[in-house]
């Protein structure tokens, strides 16, 4: 992990060539080694600012100053690893194939993406499927092959695009977990979306609030649980149902904007 | 193949023979008291003479087989390959599509058997234009299979990869072309049995050999048995094909 895992933005937009503008004149820094989600509406701009940071976007439809791990976004990024909603797996690799299929476009030496693989397998609790295709898993197997995949790339920076979104209420819990000891391990910088506010809260060192279409910041809601932090014991813990209340009366701020 | 939901067992086998056997029966039975004419319709017992003379005696059939068959595989083989050539090349570069599209597109509307008295002038009697007529069916049936294939990739992976940072090659290579195989094959599966068709059918309108010409030359002289004999000869082979297509798709594509 060589360059800096910051994210900083400066007064960005992004206006797509139907006149849509998904993000209005956000600002944000994010220090290396931060945990950061965004909620917000659905089609208030989340997954276009990831698609920003990671050079999806086509040029010329954003604005302002984005810098990912100290320069400006471009695709291929080694800095970025991105995870999206959905797992992504090819159905014709195996859970290790598939979990090893980012080191390996990006060029890891065998004997060490398999090292890392079957590690980070073992750490996402697939131990013994290491051979399965992605049909015999359950869906949140299939989301914890995507996790491996992830972090098998080693990036200083994660984007992470509402993972577990699709997920039942305890195996959310359940890769909660997986997620934050992989994220406390090695300390990277992460910037996590959801619309699950509980998620958010759990999970952050820090949680932005963002308006309806739109996209704008609309509360930024420091949380300063301490760590490492037991996913299941938060459920039960004061200070974070304080905190959740906070940030879904700033959610509601912004819808009636 | 929705096989996995009708009841498996002897007890079935038993039953589709029982029926079997009920048709042979009475197949023979309205032949031999004329109920209708045994010249339309033959008899199974002179269609098995026929079938065991032509394979076990003279084995006329096994050379006319032969012939079929290795036109069959020519056909296939050429056509498939050039089906996958050109639909990957199609996938690669939408401008070559739009280019060849309206002229593969008329080309594929036309009744392919009405090319086979062009390929006799081009190819003769023998064996070259009936893999001609073999060709011009199964390469379309890839070459679209192929093309449909190649367009199904998953946008997420699309995404994943431009993430990754993956070229253009390793896009092709590991999402692309693996994805495509599934729909690849199913063109492949029906490409072989138009292979057959495209070859038996150029044999019946002229030839010097193969289960077509002899099956032309039979009805011909109102030989009914033989005709029989060689119909059912042909739905073997095409059963065993699929079989063996079958066979091979669950090998090669186990992660489904
Ligand atoms: N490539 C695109 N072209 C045009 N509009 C887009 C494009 N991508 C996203 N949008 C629009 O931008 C808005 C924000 O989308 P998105 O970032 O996906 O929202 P979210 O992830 O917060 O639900 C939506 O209205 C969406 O329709
Ligand atoms: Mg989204």
């Amino acid at each position: 992990m060589t360059a800096d895992g910051a994210i900083v933005l400066d007064r960005v937009s992004v206006r797509f060539a139907a006149g849509v503008v998904a993000v209005s004149e956000v600002s944000l820094r994010i220090r290396a080694g931060e945990f950061v989600s965004i909620v917000g509406p659905s089609g208030c701009g989340k997954t276009t600012l990831l698609n920003f940071a990671a050079g999806l976007l086509p040029r010329d439809v954003g604005s302002g100053t984005f810098t990912v791990g100290g320069r400006p976004p471009v695709e291929g990024n080694r800095d970025i690893a991105y995870m999206l909603a959905r797992d992504a797996l090819a159905p014709w690799r195996t859970a290790l194939e598939n979990a090893e299929l980012g080191a390996e476009i990006r060029g890891v030496p065998l004997a060490e993406r398999r090292r890392r693989t079957i590690d980070l397998l073992d750490k996402v609790g697939l131990k013994g499927f290491e051979h399965a295709y992605p049909k015999q898993l359950s869906h949140g197997m299939r989301q914890r092959v995507a996790l491996a995949r992830t972090f098998a790339l080693e990036s200083p920076i994660l984007l992470m695009d509402e993972p577990f979104g699709a997920l039942d209420a305890q195996t959310k819990l359940q890769l909660e977990d997986v997620l934050l000891s992989l994220w406390q391990r090695d300390g990277r910088t992460v910037l996590f979306i959801t619309h699950d506010l509980s998620e958010a809260v759990t999970m952050s060192d820090r949680v932005i609030v963002m308006s309806a279409r739109p996209g704008r910041i609309v509360a930024e809601v420091s949380i300063n649980l301490p760590r490492p932090r037991s996913v299941r014991a938060l459920q039960k813990d004061p200070a974070f149902h304080e905190l959740y209340a906070h940030v879904w009366s700033k959610l509601e701020e912004g819808l009636g904007a | 193949m929705n096989d996995g939901i009708l009841p498996r067992g002897p007890l079935i086998w038993a039953g589709r023979l029982a029926i079997l056997a009920f048709i042979f029966a009475a197949w023979e039975i309205v032949s031999r008291e004329k109920l209708i004419d045994p010249i339309l319709i033959g008899a199974p017992s002179g269609v098995a003479q026929f079938l065991w003379e032509g394979i076990f005696v003279n084995g006329s059939l096994i050379d006319d087989l032969g012939w079929t068959m290795l036109g069959t595989l020519l056909a296939f083989v050429l056509g498939s390959a050039a089906g996958i050539l050109f639909g990957m090349l199609f996938v690669i570069s939408p401008t070559l599509e739009a280019l060849f599209n309206p002229i593969l597109t008329a080309m594929n509307a036309m009744p392919r058997i009405a090319l086979a008295p062009l390929f006799l002038i081009w190819f003769g009697l023998g064996l070259g234009s009936k893999v001609a007529v073999g060709f011009s069916l199964t390469f379309f049936i890839v070459l679209s299979s192929t093309v449909a294939g190649g367009r199904g990739v998953n946008p997420d992976h699309i995404t994943l990869a431009r993430a990754l940072g993956a070229s253009g090659l390793q896009v092709f290579r590991k999402f692309v072309l693996p994805s495509a195989v599934p729909v690849i094959f199913n063109g492949l599966r029906l490409g072989l049995i138009y292979a057959l068709l495209g070859v038996v059918g150029g044999e019946i309108i002229a030839s010097e050999h193969g289960l077509g010409q002899a099956l032309q030359l039979l009805a011909a002289s109102f030989k009914t048995n033989g005709v029989f004999g060689i119909i059912i000869l042909l739905a073997l082979v095409s059963v065993c094909i699929m079989t063996a297509m079958n066979w091979l798709e669950n090998r090669l594509l186990r992660w489904r």
